[in-house]
């Protein structure tokens, strides 16, 4: 009897356990909702508002998407953030993530003082936005810069005095390299956990089977770094939807040359918050609804993501 | 380094000033108020003035509370919403402040005789809506072209009389392998702002010029305008190699260094220059005419000083600003700023030598200020846009002067109803 009630009430407390866990949530959660939730919402209710003090407090409905979608001033300029922001996507995940996997396979590898070359490629991760952009800045400057200096001594006259920031076609390219440049490490770190997550034996069985290096890359290491190849590309996505430094300290928030450079987080920044110069009024109405239609485009692809790894039963 | 070194000095002085406050409410006969700005690299300047008015008026005292340039309009709306707003504050000309104005968060001064007595009128249009002034004309820039005197006189140039003059020198110059004029437009800003509306009134004319676009009696798009967009593409071909990549920083450099012979500024320049190269020489001329125009200074009222209606001390504010209209408060301004010139139309002596060359050039002239400020900034796409993107692809090539004359007048057409009867 003594016996039974004993595991009885260890069975209730496991009970109680099992249906408080969420008690645990609970300082996370009123962060969470304080500083996270509570603004987005808010945001999303300022789009249906207009007015130019403190707070917009005039309602207007969806008069604010309205004229985002239409009206030519804005709807021209939210096309164009929006492909400049695929283009700078493109470039971080074709160069800087193509490069991060690379990375991380040769320094997962048997490499002599690998722990030097792990620290070079994370540097630059560690510097303020701010001063890598200014610092290329300067590198890519027609009169003064590095980069035009060492190509005309090559031999490459043409491009003695050429401006990279200050033309339309190579402007954006520029400015993801260099976003590129910055953030390589961390996909390389990611990728190199998730590398040396990869069992040993299964390296060791294949090669024992004659596979080759290559063939072992290709048929073993990658298929079985997908979830973590779609971790980093939704990470980058979030990242190039949300960028707005580096395109403030390499070009300005008007997106010189021509718009060229102009991503949905400058042209949220210019028309929700700064103004344009000189009248600098801002209209927080619109900008508020630029920033919903980025948190849209950010929900869809992170659900898309989620969807895919569920379906596939990956991660 | 610099704002660092003034974060400090304003964190100073608010503290000093706090003390002073609290240390004089004993006495409950000293009123504070503040002074909002946007000049945050006057403060010590600022201060001498303010100074200068507490010997006199021992019973006011204004605390000057300045904020970020680029921030200033939307915070000072925000405080003038909250109700927390500076009791006075720095006013920027013509649409900006006429909104705050309108709006009635700005004291209308109908009744200072001192404005009509001591202001030109074209000084006060730019602090005025329908006749009722808003704000004291406080400052003014003044716009022309910088060069270096020593390359000047080791390619025996003279200072340029006209438009044609101005060219021919500039060819000289590259010739001999220097880049004539330092301006650039990856910043887009300052090629519009002060390559573009510096030249601009040379081609168009004056204040009355201006106007008769304005009234709608002449288009946007007439010869006048397409000899302006011509000039600025016959500057082309003498701005660096890859303009589009030099910032307004860089173009300073490249005159600073002696890369560029000339520079097209602003008298606010003055202190930068000085202050970065004492031993530089340097001078400025009048931007030129062509021949058979009449040279015209771009001078831009910059500034005012408006009281708020909301304030508790309206009438220690009037002292204030009724005193700010004396030669007295114009001259310390002058001594003290160079490069921002009072707007006081009574004789006053600047005794900065290089502020003084430069306001030199707008007297005896005729002046205005900038093309787009006082009529086509209220609607969109403003003026200044318009303008900006013409100018741009003017240097650039893709337009041609006629196609960017006609581009401002059809993006006016949109909303700015006096030029829409020119609409095809």
């Amino acid at each position: 009897m003594a016996q039974r009630a004993f595991s009885v009430s260890e069975r209730t407390k496991r009970r109680i356990l099992i249906d408080q866990w969420f008690l645990f949530t609970i300082p996370a959660l009123v962060i969470y909702v304080w500083f996270m939730a509570f603004p987005l919402f808010n945001s999303m209710r300022l789009s249906f508002y207009t007015g130019t003090g403190l707070v917009p407090s005039k309602f207007v409905g969806l008069q604010n998407y309205l004229e985002l979608f239409t009206n030519p001033l804005f709807k021209d300029r939210l096309i164009c953030a929006l492909k400049n922001t695929f283009i700078l996507f493109a470039i971080c995940m074709g160069i800087q993530n193509t490069l991060g996997l690379m990375f991380a396979n040769i320094l997962s590898g048997r490499l002599k003082g690998h722990s030097v070359y792990r620290t070079i490629i994370f540097l630059p991760a560690t510097m303020s936005v701010l001063v890598t952009g200014f610092l290329w800045k300067l590198i890519l400057n027609p009169h003064w810069g590095a980069v035009n200096q060492l190509l005309t001594h090559l031999g490459f006259e043409r491009f003695s005095g050429y401006p990279w920031l200050g033309k339309p076609e190579t402007a954006m390219i520029m400015v993801g390299l260099v976003t590129a440049w910055q953030w390589v490490g961390i996909p390389t770190m990611i990728f190199l956990a998730g590398f040396q997550g990869i069992a040993e034996d299964i390296h060791e069985a294949a090669s024992i089977d004659g596979a080759s290096a290559t063939q072992i890359f290709w048929r073993i290491k990658l298929p079985l770094l997908v979830p973590v190849i779609g971790l980093v590309s939704i990470l980058t996505f979030v990242g190039n939807f949300n960028a707005f430094d580096i395109v403030f300290a390499m070009t300005n928030a008007r997106g010189a040359p021509e718009y060229s450079t102009d991503i949905m987080g400058t042209l949220f920044y210019r028309i929700g918050i700064a103004g344009q110069h000189p009248v600098a009024q801002p209209n927080m109405g619109i900008g508020a609804s630029i920033a919903t239609v980025i948190f849209f485009i950010l929900f869809l692809g992170v659900s898309l993501w989620l969807f895919t790894r569920e379906r596939s039963g990956l991660g | 380094m610099r704002e660092k070194r003034y974060l400090a000095l304003l964190f100073i002085v608010s503290v000093l000033g706090v003390l002073f406050t609290s240390a004089m409410g004993v006495g409950a006969e000293t009123v504070t108020l503040t002074l909002g700005s946007w000049r945050v690299d006057d403060v010590e300047q600022v201060n001498k003035l303010l100074d200068a008015f507490h010997q006199s008026h021992p019973n006011i005292h204004i605390r000057f509370n300045p904020t970020n340039p680029p921030d200033y309009n939307a915070v000072l709306r925000t405080q003038l919403t909250g109700g927390t707003g500076p009791d006075l504050m720095y006013v920027r000309s013509f649409k900006v402040g006429q909104d705050l104005f309108t709006e009635g968060y700005l004291e209308p001064l109908t009744g200072m005789q001192e404005l009509e007595e001591n202001y030109s009128e074209g000084s006060r249009d730019a602090w005025s809506l329908n006749d009722v002034p808003f704000a004291v004309p406080f400052m003014a820039v003044s716009h022309g072209v910088y060069y270096n005197v020593e390359l000047f006189a080791k390619h025996n140039l003279q200072i340029p009389e006209t438009w044609e003059e101005l060219l021919v020198a500039a060819e000289t110059l590259q010739t001999a392998g220097i880049i004539p004029f330092a301006n650039g437009s990856k910043d887009e800003w300052d090629m519009n702002e002060i390559v573009f509306m510096n030249l601009l009134p040379n081609f168009i004319g004056g204040r009355e010029a201006r106007q008769e676009y304005e009234t709608g009696e002449v288009p946007f798009s007439d010869e006048k305008m397409v000899a302006a967009f011509q000039a600025l593409k016959d500057l082309a071909p003498y701005l660096p190699q890859g303009q589009e990549g030099v910032s307004y920083y860089d173009a300073q450099q490249l005159f600073l260094l002696g890369r560029a012979a000339m520079f097209f500024g602003g008298s606010w320049d003055v202190a930068f220059f000085v202050s970065s190269d004492p031993d530089f020489e340097w001078s400025v001329f009048a931007t030129p005419a062509p021949v058979g125009r009449r040279t015209i200074v771009t001078f831009h009222p910059d500034a005012g000083i408006g009281l708020n209606s909301a304030s508790k001390f309206k009438e220690a504010g009037y002292t204030f600003l009724t005193w700010l209209t004396t030669v007295e408060a114009a001259q310390i301004l002058a001594d003290e700023i160079p490069g921002f010139y009072p707007l006081n139309k009574n004789s006053i002596q600047i005794k900065n030598k290089y502020a003084n060359d430069f306001y030199a050039l707008s007297e005896g002239k005729d002046v205005d200020a900038r093309f787009v400020w006082p009529e086509l900034q209220s609607g969109e796409p403003d003026g200044y846009l318009l303008t900006q993107t013409a100018a741009l692809a003017v240097v650039k090539g893709s337009m041609t002067p006629k196609e960017a004359a006609d581009y401002l007048q059809t993006g006016l057409e949109n909303w700015f109803a006096p030029t829409q009867k020119f609409k095809k």
